[in-house]
């Protein structure tokens, strides 16, 4: 039996992202496409993701911006949110879901990198040496992660293999069956033969 | 009412353990008292299940808040349709639900095959009751719908009214029917290892649940793919969420299963592969509903760390030790009756079409766990998002699609040169107009053209089929094309209804190669200012703002905006995009305030607006996206259900041919032998 108390904590949790989520950015008001009550309280575990890290470095001397506007929010699509609870990259989910309060952050961060002067590059850089790995929507080709990149197509060879193996058997067996010229039907003689009995009515096939 | 069925829900408990017990004693000791006793057990549990889901919508109904389930998913002012979809819309609920339909279908299974299965039931009997017994013990003792507050609330915590939905109340009954209909095909190649009757037998009943669990997968993704759209407002309907995935992958071994089957129905072929798909089909919704309900991987779906997750793991885990253990040790009898022939022949082309199907759902389960594995290997947290399911699966994408187009233009065993030839040669003619008419227009990006020219090819090879069959029928019996049509589909279902399910696979892989070129704008606009663009295909759209209204309703408070919206200067109409914030009967607050998209459909392009948020009284922050060709996801969709039923709809074994007729080859005569049968041809 679950008490009151215990009961009215969880709707706490609930009420408690309603409150944060209000003054997010002037004109983004309060909304959670996907994001349900229950798993606000991720957002504020220490240690875990769902907290704000500047991503700052010093703006390269005559710095003009880096790139258009096209250009940032196409960055933007390769940086994942860390709100901690959705799986959105940046852009995607600042102009989705407008409770969020790390995908503006992360924005303004990346803003302010391209005025500075940085490449895309650098910028991704240094939003991975400070959230690390996972700040990407897909991981690296490098290291460990080269396992997530190349076992699909190790195992899709290894299938083909298996598949080539099945066939270089024939080659080497004889086929269970002999075959007899074939039909359209797919069928061999001594079936069609049965088959011909069935028709003129002399019984089953 | 509520009382009864928490107590039946208990009953069904004991029920499904004695039914697990008493079936497989009955099956070792070859006891026929003991299989009936499990059978009537499982019939006992289903009735008891139904008693307690019964309770549980008494409860919903009611509005009897002193059940924690009923407090915490529903409100008093919420719908009444809402309120009976609720029933499955939290974990208990949800769990109670998987078990209320696999006692149903575990019922019409053992009931429709007792007869001619006799040695398999009470194997299969004990496998479902088993299956059934972890799903009730984890409910009554890990998730109890029936559990009780110690006070009664005044309101409910409402659903997420993002649930609210007619798309979310169909999605998730359809995605667990799906998940569930591959439990019997489980528990009857688990029972055809037991007995080791591993003929033809049990492939009958396996196929036709097979096909059920395809037939229901393909609506709950769709469904879902549709929610999504029209709901989360991030203008995309397949975000490879490690739900979606886990959607995905039980799809994409029945789909294989459902083309191998036809080997080994023909040439008694892939008999050990065949039992492998089967196994891991359920596997893969055990997985899948585990992923949903554990919260184990990060995802939207995956609402907090759940206590079932120990007992799922645990379950998958024997699951799985006990298939390999039993698959193992029959190896000899599952050897196959033929061999292959030819690397090009239509029985080839089924295993390429396999080991594509299983490479994308390898790829897909590998992107969906590696999360894990990385953190557990490297102590590193990686996220693992579309740009790499995308970049793995779109290339095998389009070789599936190629076999699509392939597989049913190269005969059985072995294709001659003319063969190839005469089939082949109007398809790709169709696939190389398609992408020359496109690269001509300015079409450049490689993977939409070979998507686009593949599309040709496989439209090609589906209109060649038709139109081959309807001629046949004209000529020998002098019909029109519409009811040489009709009777060529209706003569030849399984044939016919799985090319309309290649139809919708066609419609989909246009849809999906459409999105490559969406554009967005994000715009800012006060009453009446003005947003000028272009869409993909050139057109000059104006988009004048209409203002910001607010209003309310019983239930929320809205603020709207309307978008009057102009192509090439010619007037469309309003596209209005709503940001609502919904309220219980006291009036407080439920939820984040959510928002209506906007959407303008049309064959050729999908006009979507979101409002983002208001700034003062009526300046409207929105988003603009132009997504072209979205409305053939749904389209591709529903021909792809229609192909289902087609393929699925009861034919009579055999009929008198009227003329001319097809030989279809049953395995499983005498000594294994297979056996001609005939059937009505075209």
């Amino acid at each position: 039996m679950t008490s009151r108390r215990e009961f009215m904590t969880r709707l706490a949790g609930g009420v408690a992202l309603l409150a944060a989520g209000g003054d997010v950015l002037g004109a983004q008001e309060a909304q959670s496409p996907g994001r349900d009550a229950t798993t606000a309280g991720a957002d504020s575990m220490p240690g875990m993701s769902g907290q704000i890290r500047p991503v700052r470095l010093p703006a390269k001397p005559g710095a003009a911006p880096s790139m258009t506007a096209q250009e940032r929010d196409e960055l933007e699509h390769h940086l994942h949110c860390q709100c901690g609870t959705c799986i959105l990259d940046v852009y995607t989910c600042r102009t989705t879901d407008f409770t969020c309060q790390i995908s503006p952050a992360m924005h303004r961060d990346v803003m302010a990198l391209v005025e500075g002067g940085h490449s895309a590059q650098e910028i991704i850089d240094a939003f991975v040496s400070t959230y690390g790995q996972r700040v990407l929507m897909a991981p690296s080709k490098s290291g460990f992660n080269l396992l997530a990149w190349f076992a699909p197509g190790i195992a899709l060879i290894l299938g083909g293999a298996a598949v080539a193996l099945i066939v270089r058997r024939l080659g080497t067996k004889p086929t269970v069956k002999p075959t007899t010229p074939l039909t359209a039907t797919g069928a061999t003689r001594d079936e069609l033969d049965r088959l011909e009995a069935a028709v003129k009515g002399h019984g089953e096939a | 009412m509520i009382l009864i069925g928490e107590l039946s829900l208990w009953v069904a408990l004991l029920m499904a353990a004695w039914s697990t017990t008493v079936s497989f004693a009955g099956g070792a000791l070859k006891r026929d008292d003991l299989v009936n006793s499990g059978v009537r057990g499982l019939y006992a549990t289903f009735a008891m299940v139904v008693l307690a889901s019964i309770g549980l919508w008494t409860g919903l109904l009611s509005r009897d808040f002193s059940l924690e389930y009923v407090a915490s998913h529903i409100s008093a002012n919420m719908a009444n349709v809402y309120v009976f979809t609720s029933f499955w819309s939290g974990q208990a609920g949800s769990l109670l639900f998987w078990a209320l339909i696999l006692s149903m279908y575990g019922t019409i299974a053992i009931a429709t095959s007792r007869a001619r299965n006799r040695e398999l039931i009470p194997w299969a009997t004990g496998t479902l009751a088993a299956i059934l017994l972890f799903f009730i013990a984890t409910t009554c003792f890990k998730a109890n719908p029936f559990s009780r507050l110690d006070f009664i609330p005044i309101d409910g915590k409402g659903m997420n009214p993002q649930l609210q939905n007619p798309g979310m109340a169909l999605h998730p009954p359809n995605l667990y029917l799906g998940y569930v209909a591959t439990a019997i095909p489980f528990a009857f190649a688990i029972a055809a290892l037991f007995a080791r009757k591993l003929d033809a037998e049990w492939l009958s009943v396996v196929r036709r649940w097979a096909l059920l669990s395809w037939f229901f997968l393909t609506i709950g993704i769709v469904l879902g793919m549709w929610w999504a759209y029209v709901e989360l407002g991030w203008s995309g309907y397949w975000a490879w969420d490690p739900v979606e995935n886990s959607s995905f992958l039980p799809w994409l071994t029945t789909t294989a299963f459902l083309h191998s089957i036809m080997i080994q129905e023909k040439r008694g072929m892939l008999r050990k592969w065949n039992v492998v798909l089967v196994v891991v089909s359920f596997l893969l919704a055990i997985f899948g509903t585990f992923i949903t309900r554990s919260g184990v991987i990060e995802s939207v779906h995956s609402f907090a760390q759940s206590p079932v997750g120990p007992w799922f793991m645990t379950f998958f885990f024997l699951a799985t030790g006990t298939s390999i253990y039993l698959v193992g040790t029959r190896l000899k009898d599952l050897e196959a009756k033929a061999e292959l022939e030819s690397m090009v022949s239509r029985e080839a082309a089924f295993l390429y079409n396999n080991l594509v199907l299983c490479g994308i759902a390898f790829a897909v389960l590998w992107g969906t766990v590696f999360p894990i594995l990385s953190e557990w290997a490297t102590k590193t947290k990686v996220t693992v998002g579309p740009p790499f399911f995308n970049s793995v699966n779109v290339p095998l994408g389009l070789l599936l699609l190629a076999l699509t187009g392939i597989g049913p233009l190269i005969a059985w065993r072995k294709a001659s040169v003319s063969n190839l030839r005469r089939q082949f040669a109007a398809p790709t003619i169709s696939g190389i107009v398609a992408g020359v008419a496109l690269f001509v227009a300015g079409m450049r990006d490689p993977y939409p053209l070979m998507t686009y020219a593949l599309c040709g090819f496989v439209t090609g090879t589906i209109v060649q089929e038709f139109y081959k069959g309807i001629r046949a029928r004209q000529s020998i019996h002098g019909e029109s094309v519409f009811m040489g049509f009709v009777h060529l589909v209706g003569r030849n279902r399984r044939r016919y209804g799985g090319y309309i399910v290649h139809a919708g696979i066609v419609m989909l892989f246009a849809a999906f190669a459409g999105m490559a070129f969406k554009s967005e704008f994000d715009i800012t606009l006060n009453t009446g200012q003005t947003f000028a663009t272009r869409d993909p295909y050139g057109h000059e759209w104006r988009f004048v703002s209409q203002g910001t209204s607010y209003f309310d309703r019983p239930d929320r408070s809205v603020i709207a905006v309307g978008l009057e919206a102009f192509r090439d200067g010619k007037r469309v109409g309003v596209i209005a995009s709503e940001k609502r914030t919904y309220h219980d009967s006291q009036g407080n607050q439920l939820f984040s305030p959510i928002t209506e998209v906007g959407i303008r459909s049309t064959a050729k392009l999908d006009t979507y607006i979101v409002l983002a948020g208001v700034r003062g009284k009526d300046t409207a922050e929105l988003r603009l996206t132009f997504n072209p060709l979205v409305v053939w996801v749904w389209i591709g969709g529903f021909l792809m259900m229609i192909g289902g039923l087609v393929v699925m709809w009861p034919q009579a074994e055999r009929q008198r041919s009227q003329s001319g007729y097809a030989a279809v080859m049953r395995p499983g005569g005498e000594g294994g032998r297979e056996s001609a049968e005939v059937m009505a041809g075209v």
